[in-house]
C-alpha cells in the first residue's frame, strides 16, 4: 500500500483544522491582531518599476536566450520552421546515439514525423492515462522532447507545465532533453510569464510548473558546476521562427 | 562656527599625533579646532558587548561635550558610526537624550568625510615618497559608506606609490572585545590580513581607524615585520611637512 | 574529519582552525561563491533596487503573515493538498511518521531542506525502520559521512573533492577518481533506483505562494523534481515564514536568491508544485502533504529587534561573506544553521535564551553579512541585541561584568579617564620592552598571543592639548568664503531632514 485511506485522511483533516486555529491565531496575536484581517494593501508587489518597462525585441530576446542557455551548459539552435526542427532533432539523436524517444503527446510534436524519419528508434508519446507505465517508458527513453509553454530570454529558461499529455517525466528522466520553442512564446522577463501563470484559473492550474534553464548540474563539489546529476545531462533548445 | 574634535579614547591615550595632525591640517583651511575636555569614549566597547547601561554612561559624556558644537570630527569611522547608528537606539527611551543624539548624529563626521564633503578639499598638497597600502575599516566603509573620500585624498598625494590591498574589504579581526573573547578566531583573521599587507610589499599601511590599525600593526610587529602603520591624517600632515621642507619654508 | 568537539563556539573553533583541510576547503569554496555572486550582481546592474524591493516584499509578508498563511492554506487545500501544522519540530516529525507508518512505507527519498534538519527527519524515519535517503549530492555526501550540513546551500562545503571521492568510493566498492563528473555520475546511477523504489518523496520549500497555494523549489540537480514526480506520496516541510503573496513576487525572489547563493541567473530548475497530480496526469504524487513548521519562528513576530530575521530567504550569502565562518566552518556553530544567520537564528528560535553559549560573540561585527544579504537583514545589529539580552537576563561571565563596571567608572568622567591613562603611563613601565608590551598576562593574553601593544606615550592627547592649541592658533589661515558659506548652509539645513552621508 502506498497511499493513505480516506478515513485516515479525514482524521488528519480534523486535526489540521483544530491546529490551524491555534497556529494562525498565535501568529495574529503576536502581530497584535485579535483575528486575521482582510487583504492588506500590497504596494510593493512584483518587480521594481524600472524593470517592468524593460523590453527586448524578438531578435534580442532570441540571442539573449541562446547565450544564457549556452552559458548554462546547454546547446541552442535556431530553425526556420518545424520541418527544420525535425531535421535537427534527427541529427541530434544520431550524434548522441539515442535509441529511443519520449515526447509530450502534442500535435506539433507528432507532426515532426520522427517515427517515419527514424524508424529504427523506439518512439513513444506520453500517455497520462497509463499512470506508472508512462513514467517507466520515460525512464527508459534516451531523449525527451517537449514543446515549451513559454521561454524567458533574460534568464535563459523554458517553462513546461504538466497535464495529461505533458508528463513531468518527459523533461526530467531521459538523459537528453530537446525543447522546441516557438519564437512567439518567448518573453523578455520572468515576470511576463509569472503573470500568465497566475492568471490560469484554479481548476485548470497545472500541478507542475517547471522553469528549466539548461542541463542538470550540481554545485556541491567545491561549487564546481558540473553537468548531469539527476536530470538530463544534455539539453538542447531549438527555437523556431 | 564651532568645529570640535572628538579624539576617541584610543587615539587620546595611545596615538596623540593623530589629533595634532588633524588640528594642524584643518588650521590650513581656516578651521580652528576645539577640544571639549569632558569627552571620554563613544561607549562602543560596552555597547557591542551588550552592556548598554555602561555604554550610556560613557556616551553621555559625548552628548555633553558636543552639545554646542556645529561640527564634530572624529578620526574613526567606527566611533562616528557608533554615534550615527546606535546612539538613537541607546537612548530610545529617553526623549531628551534621544533628541540630543539625533542632533549629534547630524553634525558628526569622520575626518575624511569632513575634509572632502564639507571643506571640499581633496588635495592637501602633500608629498610622501613611499609605497603605501590602505585598509578600509568595516564600519567606516560599510556602515558609513566612506569609500571614495580616502581614495580621493590619497590620489593627490605626490610621490606616493599606492598599492591596492588584496581582499581589502575583509575584516581584520579586531571587533573590540571579540579580539579577546574569540582570540583564536581573531588571531587567524589578523594573520590573514597581515599576510595580505605583506604581499603588497608596502612600506606603509594607512587607515582611518586606530582599533583596526592597533590590531594589524600589533600583529605585524609581533611577526617582526617593519611595516609602518599610520592614520591617514598623519600621513597627509607628514606629507604637507615634507612639501614645506622641500620648498624650504 | 569528524563532527566538531567542544561545548561552545570558542572550543569548536579552536579545533576547526587546526584542521587545515577544513579551513582550505571552506575558504576555497566560499571565495568562489563570493566571486560568482559579485559577478552576478554586477551583471544585473540594478542590484540595490532589487534588494530593496525584496526587502519590502518580505517585510510586508511577515507583517501580514496570518493573512497570507491563511490564504496559502486555503488555496493549497482547494488543490487537494493535506495541510498540517507543527508548532514544534517534534510535531512535524510526528505527523510525517504517522503518514509513513499508516502507508506502510519502506523508504523515503529526500531533497534538500533546512527545516528537515531542524526536525531531524532522517533520524525520525530511521527510528521506525524506514530508510530515508538524501538525494541532493551534497546532502548525500554528508549523509554518507554521518555529518550535519555545514552550509545552507553547499552542505558538504567543508570537504574537498578528494575527501568526497573517498566517501563515494567506499559506497561504490571501487575507486572513483576525484573528478566532479565521475562523482556526480556515480550518485546519479545509485540514486536513480532509490527514486524509483521510494514510497514517499520529502521536499523542502523555498517559497510558498499564497495566491495559489503553490510550493516553489529552486535546485540545480533535478533531484527535487524527482522527489516530487516519482513517489506516490509527497510530503513537503515548510517553515511558516517561507511565504510570498503572489507569482509576481516570485520574480523578485528568483532574481535575488540564485544570484546571492551561487551567482546563477536562475537555478537550473525552479518548480512550482500546486497540489498532487491531476486525475489524468500520468505522473506526479497522488497524495500531497504540506507540514507547516513554527519551531520558534513565531517568537520573532512582534519583536522589533528580531522580526526581520524571518525575512531570510536562506541563500547562504552571509556565510560566504563572513570572515569568521570562512575560518571556522559551519560545524563550529551549534544548531542547524551556521554563519551569521545561524549565530542569530539559533538563539532566536530558542527564545533568545542567554544560555545559548557564546554563539553571539563569534562575530567581529564587521557588517559583511548585512552587505551581502539580498533582503538587507541587519544581522550585525541583531548580534548586538542578542548580547544585550544576554546581559539583561544575567547570563554573563563574572569577569566581563566586572570589567564593564570598571569601564563605566572610568568613562563616565573625563577626570577619572585622564587619571587612569596617567596611571597606565606610569604602571606600564614594568611591562614595556622596546616600546611594546608583549607579555601574555591576564585578560590581555588573548590579544598578545597574536599581537604586541604599543606603549602609552608619555602624554595623552588631552594632556598635550593646551600647548598644542596655542601653537596651532598661530597657523590658522583665513577660511575661504565658499567653504564658510557651505558650512553655514549645512548648519541651516539641519533638523529639516538635511543630513550628510
Amino acid at each position: 500500500m502506498s497511499i493513505s485511506n480516506p478515513e485516515f485522511l479525514a482524521k488528519l483533516k480534523q486535526e489540521s483544522l483544530e491546529a490551524e486555529k491555534r497556529f494562525i491565531g498565535n501568529i495574529a496575536g503576536r502581530l497584535g491582531r485579535s483575528a486575521t484581517g482582510p487583504a492588506p494593501e500590497h504596494p510593493f508587489r512584483g518587480a521594481p518599476d524600472f524593470w517592468t518597462s524593460y523590453e527586448l525585441d524578438r531578435e534580442q530576446q532570441i540571442s539573449r536566450f541562446m547565450s544564457n542557455w549556452q552559458a548554462a551548459g546547454g546547446f541552442a539552435e535556431r530553425a526556420s520552421g518545424m520541418s527544420e526542427v525535425s531535421e535537427r532533432i534527427c541529427r541530434i539523436l544520431g550524434e548522441l546515439n539515442a535509441g529511443s524517444t519520449i515526447r509530450q503527446n502534442l500535435t506539433e510534436l507528432a507532426q515532426l514525423g520522427l517515427e517515419e524519419r527514424l524508424p529504427e528508434l523506439r518512439h513513444d508519446a506520453w500517455n497520462g492515462l497509463q499512470t506508472g507505465a508512462a513514467l517507466r517508458t520515460a525512464e527508459k527513453a534516451d531523449a525527451g522532447i517537449v514543446l515549451a509553454d513559454y521561454a524567458v530570454a533574460y534568464t535563459g529558461s523554458i517553462v513546461v507545465t504538466s497535464s495529461m499529455d505533458k508528463g513531468r517525466s518527459v523533461s526530467l528522466l531521459p538523459n537528453i532533453l530537446i525543447a522546441v520553442i516557438p519564437a512567439e512564446r518567448m518573453f523578455t522577463r520572468l515576470g511576463e510569464v509569472m503573470g500568465r501563470i497566475a492568471a490560469i484559473p484554479g481548476e485548470q492550474f497545472p500541478a507542475g510548473v517547471h522553469f528549466i534553464s539548461g542541463p542538470s548540474r550540481s554545485s556541491d563539489i567545491e561549487n564546481d558546476l558540473t553537468i548531469g546529476v539527476h536530470g538530463p545531462g544534455v539539453a538542447y533548445a531549438l527555437i523556431v521562427g | 562656527m564651532k568645529v570640535s574634535l572628538f579624539i576617541t579614547c584610543i587615539s587620546d591615550a595611545l596615538f596623540p599625533p593623530i589629533g595634532e595632525a588633524m588640528a594642524r591640517l584643518l588650521a590650513r583651511y581656516g578651521v580652528r579646532l576645539h577640544f571639549p575636555e569632558v569627552q571620554t569614549c563613544c561607549g562602543q566597547p560596552a555597547f557591542n558587548s551588550g552592556y548598554w547601561d555602561e555604554a550610556r554612561a560613557s556616551a553621555q559624556t559625548i552628548l555633553k561635550a558636543f552639545d554646542d558644537s556645529d561640527f564634530v570630527i572624529a578620526p574613526s569611522g567606527s566611533c562616528t558610526g557608533m554615534i550615527h547608528h546606535y546612539y538613537p537606539k541607546l537612548f530610545e527611551h529617553d526623549p531628551e537624550l534621544l533628541e540630543k543624539s539625533h542632533r549629534l548624529k547630524e553634525k558628526t563626521y569622520e575626518f575624511t568625510q569632513f575634509l572632502v564633503q564639507v571643506l571640499g578639499v581633496t588635495d592637501v598638497g602633500a608629498y610622501f615618497p613611499h609605497k603605501v597600502t590602505y585598509h578600509p575599516s568595516c564600519h567606516g566603509s560599510r556602515l558609513l559608506g566612506i569609500k571614495e573620500e580616502p581614495m580621493q585624498l590619497m590620489s593627490h598625494v605626490e610621490g606616493m606609490e599606492f598599492v591596492p590591498l588584496p581582499y581589502a574589504e575583509d575584516c581584520c579581526g579586531f571587533g573590540g572585545t571579540f579580539a579577546i573573547k574569540m582570540s583564536e578566531i581573531s588571531g587567524a583573521m589578523v594573520e590573514e590580513k597581515s599576510q595580505h599587507v605583506l604581499e603588497t610589499d608596502a612600506e606603509v599601511l594607512v587607515g582611518l581607524d586606530m582599533g583596526c590599525l592597533l590590531n594589524i600593526g600589533g600583529n605585524l610587529k609581533f611577526q617582526g615585520k617593519p611595516v609602518r602603520v599610520m592614520h591617514l591624517a598623519e600621513l597627509l600632515y607628514e606629507g604637507v611637512k615634507n612639501r614645506e621642507y622641500a620648498a624650504g619654508v | 574529519m569528524s563532527t566538531p568537539q567542544g561545548s561552545n563556539v570558542k572550543d569548536r573553533a579552536k579545533t576547526a582552525l587546526k584542521d587545515e583541510f577544513l579551513v582550505d576547503a571552506v575558504k576555497f569554496t566560499t571565495e568562489r561563491l563570493k566571486n560568482s555572486k559579485k559577478a552576478a550582481t554586477a551583471e544585473n546592474g540594478n542590484w540595490e533596487e532589487w534588494r530593496e524591493r525584496g526587502r519590502q516584499i518580505r517585510l510586508h509578508t511577515i507583517a501580514h503573515l496570518d493573512y497570507y498563511l491563511s490564504r496559502f492554506v486555503e488555496n493549497a487545500r482547494a488543490q487537494g493538498v493535506h495541510v498540517h501544522f507543527a508548532p514544534e519540530a517534534k510535531d512535524a516529525a510526528r505527523i510525517a511518521l504517522e503518514i509513513a507508518e499508516h502507508q506502510g512505507a519502506k523508504s523515503v527519498v529526500k531533497s534538500k531542506s533546512m527545516v528537515s534538519e531542524e526536525v531531524h527527519i532522517n533520524e525520525a524515519f530511521e527510528s521506525i525502520g524506514i530508510e530515508s535517503i538524501e538525494s541532493d549530492l551534497g546532502e548525500y555526501i554528508i549523509q554518507l559521512a554521518n555529518e550535519p550540513p555545514s552550509h545552507i546551500i553547499i552542505p558538504a562545503i567543508h570537504k574537498n573533492r578528494h575527501q568526497i571521492a573517498e566517501l563515494l568510493s567506499k559506497e561504490a566498492g571501487e575507486t572513483l577518481e576525484p573528478e566532479t563528473k565521475i562523482l556526480a555520475g556515480f550518485a546519479r546511477r545509485k540514486l536513480r533506483d532509490k527514486f524509483l523504489e521510494a514510497d514517499i518523496g520529502l521536499t523542502g520549500c523555498n517559497f510558498g505562494i499564497a495566491e495559489t497555494g503553490s510550493v516553489v523549489i529552486f535546485e540545480n540537480e533535478g533531484n527535487a523534481r524527482m522527489v516530487s514526480t516519482v513517489p506516490k506520496t509527497q510530503i513537503t516541510l515548510m517553515g511558516m515564514e517561507r511565504l510570498i503573496p503572489t507569482w509576481d513576487d516570485l520574480e523578485v525572489m528568483a532574481t535575488l536568491l540564485p544570484r546571492s547563493a551561487t551567482g546563477q541567473k536562475l537555478t537550473m530548475y525552479m518548480s512550482g508544485i500546486t497540489g498532487p497530480k491531476r486525475a489524468q496526469d500520468g505522473d506526479g504524487p497522488e497524495e500531497m502533504h504540506i507540514i507547516i513548521v513554527d519551531n520558534g519562528r513565531s517568537l520573532q513576530l512582534g519583536d522589533p529587534e528580531f522580526q526581520e530575521l524571518l525575512n531570510c530567504i536562506r541563500c547562504g550569502a552571509c556565510l560566504n561573506a563572513c570572515p569568521v565562518y570562512r575560518h571556522i566552518g559551519g560545524h563550529s556553530y551549534p544548531g542547524t544553521y551556521s554563519g551569521p544567520i545561524g549565530a542569530v537564528l539559533t538563539p532566536a528560535l530558542n527564545k533568545n535564551a542567554g544560555e545559548w553559549q557564546d554563539i553571539a560573540n563569534a562575530s567581529s561585527l564587521c557588517g559583511a553579512c548585512y552587505e551581502a544579504c539580498p533582503v538587507k537583514i541587519p544581522l550585525h545589529d541583531m548580534l548586538v541585541y542578542l548580547r544585550n539580552r544576554k546581559v539583561e537576563r544575567g547570563y554573563t561571565a563574572a569577569g566581563e561584568k566586572m570589567a564593564m563596571k570598571g569601564f563605566k567608572m572610568l568613562m563616565k568622567s573625563h577626570k577619572r579617564f585622564r587619571k587612569a591613562v596617567k596611571a597606565g603611563q606610569i604602571g606600564q613601565k614594568l611591562l614595556v620592552r622596546d616600546g611594546y608590551i608583549r607579555s601574555q598576562i591576564g585578560p590581555l593574553g588573548g590579544w598578545t598571543a597574536y599581537r604586541y601593544i604599543p606603549e602609552l606615550p608619555k602624554q595623552s592627547f588631552r594632556e598635550q592639548w593646551p600647548d598644542l592649541v596655542t601653537e596651532v592658533e598661530k597657523s590658522v589661515q583665513p577660511m575661504a568664503a565658499d567653504v564658510k558659506l557651505r558650512m553655514e548652509q549645512i548648519v541651516k539645513a539641519r533638523g529639516k531632514g538635511g543630513q550628510h552621508a
